[in-house]
Formats: C-alpha cells, sequence, structure tokens
C-alpha cells in the first residue's frame, strides 16, 4: 500500500495532467467556440513532435526552443485550414446544415493524411532522443528532468492560457461567441476573426504538447490517436466547451490512469479509459462540472 | 417508366454476371469481386445508419472485427451458417452496449465514442488472445472462395436491399428527420432515440458476418489487421464518394475505391490512403451528395 501513497506516483500523476489539461484545451478551444470536432487533434501533436526530433537531430537545438517553431508551425496549419476550408464549410448553406458531421469527416481525413504523409517522409520508425534526461531526486522519488520540464511547460502554458481567456478582450470576446454566437455578432464581436485566432491558438497548442511529449516519449506517425482519445475524455469529463473544467478533467484523468494501472496492471490502461468515459456518459453526460442538459 | 424498366434491367444484369462471375474469370479476379462486394455490403450498413441519420460512425471496422473474432474462436466447433449468424449477433449486441448510452445524449460523443470503441476492442482482444497464450490463429479446412463468393454476393444483396427498404420506409423518414433537425423530430412525435439505436443495430449485424466471411477467406486472425481504422476509414470513404443518401450510392463508391486500390495499394499504401483522404475532403467540399447525387442531380437538370 505504501506504493499507493509515494511520490512517485504522485509525481508520474501530475506530469500526465499536464500533458492532458495541454492536448485537451487546444481541442476544447476549437470545439467550444465552433462546434467544429477536431479528430486530428493528435495528428498535429505528432507534427510538433516530429518538428522538434528533427530540429534537434540536425541542429542539436532542443525542444526548450524548438517548441516555439512547433508552435508557430501548426498555428500557420491552423490559420491555413480555417482560412481554406473552415470558412468555405461555414459560407457554404448546405455543407454548413450538416456542420458538425461534415467538419468530422473533413477532419478525419485530415488525421488520414497527415499520418500516412509522416509516414510516407520519415518512415513509420519509431523516433525519439535524449534530451534533459539526468536524473533528479524529489524528495523520495526520482524523475528525469525533461518529464519536469514537460510538467511545468505544460501548466505554465494551461494556466496561461485559460488566464488568457478569462481575462482579456479577445479572451471574453471569445467566451461571449462560446455562449450566445447571434447576440455575440449584434453587439459587435468580429467572429470570424475570433474564430481565424481560436483555429492559430487550437493547433498552436497541439504543437505545443507533441514538442513537449517528443522529450519523454517517443514518436510515430500513428502515435497521435491516443491522446486524441484522451483529450476528448478529458474534456467531456470537464464539460465540453468549459476550458476551466478541462483541467480540473484533466487531474482527474490522469490520477485515475495512473492509479488504476498501479492497482491492477498496465495492460488494463486504454480499458480503463473508456470504461470512466462510458460511465460518464451514463451517469452525467453533461461532464462533471457541466449544468444540466438544455 | 422507361427510366424504371431501364435500372431494372440493369440491375438484373449486374446480379447476373455477379452470379456468373466465377465461372468467367480467374482467382485474382475473383478476389477483386469479392473485395468489391464486401465494400458495398459493408458501405452500405455504415449508410443505413450514417447516412440516413447524419450520426457519423469512425469505428465500423469494430463489428468487422468483432464478427472475425467469433469466426475464428468457433471454428470447426459449430456448423457455418450457424457461426455466421453468432458473428452478427455479436456484432449487433455490440452495437447495443455501446449506442444505448453514447445515442441516449446528442451531439458529438457518439462520435468519438465509435472513434475509439474499435482501438479499445483491439487491444481487449489482444489482451484476451495474450491470456490464452496465442498468437494469431489459423484457420484449417476453410469453404473453397467460391462458396465464400457466393456468400459474400448474398450479403451485399442483402445490405442493399436493408437500405434500399429503410430509405423509403417510415423509419426511414424518421432517420432523415434525425439528420435534419433532431429537435423538431422529436418534438413532432419522432421516437428519434429508439430509432437511433435501432438503426445502429441493424446497421451493425452486416458487417460482422462480412468480418466472419473475410476471416474464412484469408484464413488467418489477427486483431491488428481486423480491427484496423483503415477498414473504418475505407467504409467512410467509400460511402462519402459514393452519395450516402440511398442505396444507390455505396455501389458507385465501393467500385471507385475497390479499382483505386487495385491500382495503388499494392505499389504504394501509404499514398493510397494520403489520395484517399484527399478525396474524402474533396468530396466534403465539393461533391457532398457522391457520384450518384451528382448523376441523378445532373439528369434532373438536362430534364428540366
Amino acid at each position: 500500500m505504501d506504493q499507493i501513497a509515494s511520490t512517485q506516483l504522485l509525481l508520474s500523476a501530475l506530469i500526465l495532467a499536464s500533458i492532458y489539461a495541454l492536448v485537451a484545451l487546444g481541442l476544447n478551444l476549437i470545439y467550444g467556440t465552433m462546434r467544429l470536432l477536431n479528430v486530428a487533434h493528435g495528428d498535429l501533436m505528432m507534427l510538433g513532435g516530429y518538428f522538434s526530433y528533427w530540429v534537434f537531430q540536425l541542429v542539436g537545438i532542443g525542444p526548450l526552443w524548438s517548441m516555439f517553431g512547433a508552435v508557430l508551425l501548426t498555428a500557420i496549419l491552423g490559420a491555413a485550414c480555417y482560412l481554406s476550408i473552415v470558412r468555405y464549410v461555414i459560407g457554404n448553406r448546405e455543407l454548413a446544415a450538416r456542420l458538425e458531421a461534415n467538419s468530422l469527416l473533413i477532419f478525419f481525413g485530415f488525421a488520414i493524411i497527415i499520418q500516412n504523409g509522416l509516414s510516407m517522409a520519415f518512415t513509420s520508425d519509431p523516433r525519439s532522443y535524449g534530451y534533459l534526461n539526468s536524473i533528479l531526486a524529489v524528495g523520495d522519488a526520482r524523475v528525469e528532468l525533461n518529464r519536469l520540464a514537460v510538467l511545468g511547460l505544460g501548466t505554465v502554458a494551461s494556466a496561461g492560457c485559460v488566464l488568457f481567456f478569462q481575462f482579456s478582450r479577445f479572451g471574453l470576446a471569445t467566451r461571449a461567441l462560446i455562449q450566445q454566437r447571434d447576440a455575440a455578432s449584434l453587439v459587435g464581436i468580429n467572429a470570424d476573426r475570433i474564430q481565424l485566432l481560436v483555429f492559430c491558438v487550437g493547433f498552436g497548442m497541439a504543437g505545443l504538447a507533441g514538442s513537449l511529449v517528443s522529450m519523454t516519449e517517443t514518436v510515430t506517425p500513428f502515435g497521435g490517436f491516443p491522446y486524441t482519445i484522451s483529450a476528448f475524455v478529458v474534456i467531456i469529463l470537464g464539460g465540453l466547451g468549459n476550458l476551466g473544467g478541462g483541467i480540473l478533467g484533466a487531474v482527474l484523468l490522469a490520477i485515475i490512469e495512473i492509479y488504476g494501472v498501479a492497482l491492477t496492471s498496465a495492460a488494463y490502461r486504454s480499458i480503463l479509459l473508456y470504461g470512466v468515459f462510458i460511465t460518464v456518459l451514463l451517469i452525467r453526460p453533461q461532464g462533471l462540472l457541466g449544468r444540466s442538459a438544455r | 417508366m422507361k427510366e424504371r424498366a431501364l435500372t431494372i434491367v440493369s440491375i438484373i444484369a449486374a446480379l447476373a454476371l455477379f452470379v456468373g462471375a466465377p465461372q468467367i474469370v480467374n482467382a485474382y479476379w475473383l478476389g477483386v469481386a469479392l473485395q468489391l462486394l464486401s465494400g458495398i455490403a459493408l458501405t452500405q450498413s455504415w449508410v443505413a445508419f450514417s447516412g440516413l441519420t447524419g450520426y457519423v460512425s469512425l469505428g465500423h471496422a469494430v463489428f468487422y472485427g468483432a464478427g472475425a473474432y467469433v469466426m475464428a474462436l468457433l471454428w470447426q466447433s459449430a456448423a457455418l451458417w450457424e457461426i455466421l449468424v453468432a458473428s452478427g449477433f455479436t456484432a449487433a449486441a455490440l452495437a447495443l452496449l455501446i449506442g444505448y448510452p453514447a445515442l441516449r445524449v446528442r451531439g458529438p460523443y457518439f462520435v468519438i465514442l465509435t472513434l475509439g470503441l474499435s482501438e479499445l476492442c483491439k487491444y481487449v482482444v489482444i489482451a484476451i488472445e495474450a491470456a490464452l497464450e496465442s498468437s494469431g490463429r489459423l484457420l484449417f479446412d476453410t469453404p473453397d472462395p467460391v462458396f465464400l463468393y457466393y456468400i459474400m454476393l448474398l450479403l451485399a444483396v442483402l445490405a442493399t436491399l436493408l437500405t434500399w427498404g429503410l430509405a423509403r420506409s417510415r423509419w426511414g423518414a424518421g432517420l432523415r428527420a434525425i439528420r435534419e433537425d433532431e429537435t423538431a423530430a422529436s418534438t413532432v412525435g419522432v421516437p428519434v432515440t429508439f430509432l437511433k439505436i435501432m438503426a445502429f443495430v441493424l446497421s451493425a449485424f452486416i458487417p460482422g458476418v462480412v468480418g466472419a466471411v473475410w476471416v474464412l477467406r484469408t484464413t488467418f486472425f489477427e486483431p491488428m489487421q481486423l480491427f484496423s481504422p483503415t477498414t473504418s476509414f475505407t467504409i467512410v470513404t467509400m460511402a462519402v464518394i459514393g452519395g450516402s443518401d440511398g442505396a444507390p450510392g455505396p455501389i458507385f463508391g465501393a467500385a471507385f475505391i475497390v479499382i483505386l486500390s487495385e491500382l495503388l495499394w499494392a505499389r504504394a499504401p501509404q499514398f493510397y490512403l494520403v489520395l484517399l483522404g484527399i478525396l474524402l475532403i474533396s468530396f466534403v467540399l465539393f461533391i457532398p451528395r457522391g457520384i450518384y447525387g451528382q448523376l441523378t442531380a445532373l439528369a434532373q437538370r438536362r430534364r428540366a
């Protein structure tokens, strides 16, 4: 039982929570603002991961710097995606009538293109590199420095993002858009510009998460999918579109996952994940923090 | 009337061609025809639920894989048709089990669940197989390919009839109403939850049987392959490319994709999938009604 109470497990749970929070934020932002479910989110992460991997391999610069490049890369992709495709879909009456289904199919196509494109370009070999991998003692736990970096940067980025949307003018406008779409445009909020920025930030967060994760995990062309699923579970726990709730959801899922695996076995990891998901759907489909269904 | 007669004649001709195919073509092309038929059967089942309701299922491979697993477990311990029926019912039961919580709530929950479900089932099956200390199962004394071909033909015809009948029925009208405006449908008295769940269960049955037939054909069961997300993706792409509002679309979509995969899959599988992704996005954006929908729209415009 003392194994369960150890600092080691607590630290693992916190690190995982910081990753989940970051991954889920980007997904939640785009879903909350535009009701678009980006099933390619995890694959964008892998794009960020590959970017940091190659920058480290080719010029020897670590992800603490290359993460800015990864964010830029994915944010530009987000802008391109919004300007070329999403705006067209929203503007087309026939397509917009079934926005949710159509956007899903489009993002599904994206996911397949990214996965197989990466696999074509870099083969499907798993990639990893050693960076900041000296081991530190934290209390009675031992942990690699890069995992602490993930924890620190992930927490700062998630908290920064939530605070930004809580307090800035732009964040206020975005939340107005989330709550009352039509009324928001009536009071002069430029929905188009906000949506463009939300796409940049949402995609960029995925790139950042991928860049950070590449320090501690291997990167593969098809490795993004589990992150997409975890992120979905996180935002459902916290309530779809609720940014602060997503952070709570991330902590909860990470605790369930780390302690669940410690108590049983690593083989049950994904079974646990879906178990949580289905249980929440059955008991509280509006999420733990969500208001009851309208 | 003339058009209707033409349609019936061409359906009979196509059926006659498929029935006679084993006598005419060699083993290789019979394999291609089998691909086509299984593509039609799977896509019709997808359209019967997702096409009509607009609830996009991104994990139909799970039913295919579940059916295949039942066949791999029971082969040679029961009669062939008994296992085929058991495969179908297992898939349908699985659909009921997950459809009930996921379809009670609206919106994206269902999609997320289907997306993850085939991955979950894949890992559950792998865990079970590991516990049973088996790594892949070989199936011995499987039936003759020509016999399997005829079962697949039957399944493709059944699936087509299912979608055709459903699309014309009151039930189908209810499902389409859900797609256009679920709140409105429910307000005017359409039992939305019941219709959705039943259609989902029905749309799972045939993929289960198709999976069972397919594993007899390949004679080898391997979870990574049979629960592959590529299967789900291919089904969705076939439906979107062909047209997903009725029975004719999937036939066009399956034919298109099978020809494309004949040309590319063996030589450049990753490029083939990238191309499929591009095709999927392009069709959603520019030809949302699919090949068949576009053809009928063009024909109507010419007549007018």
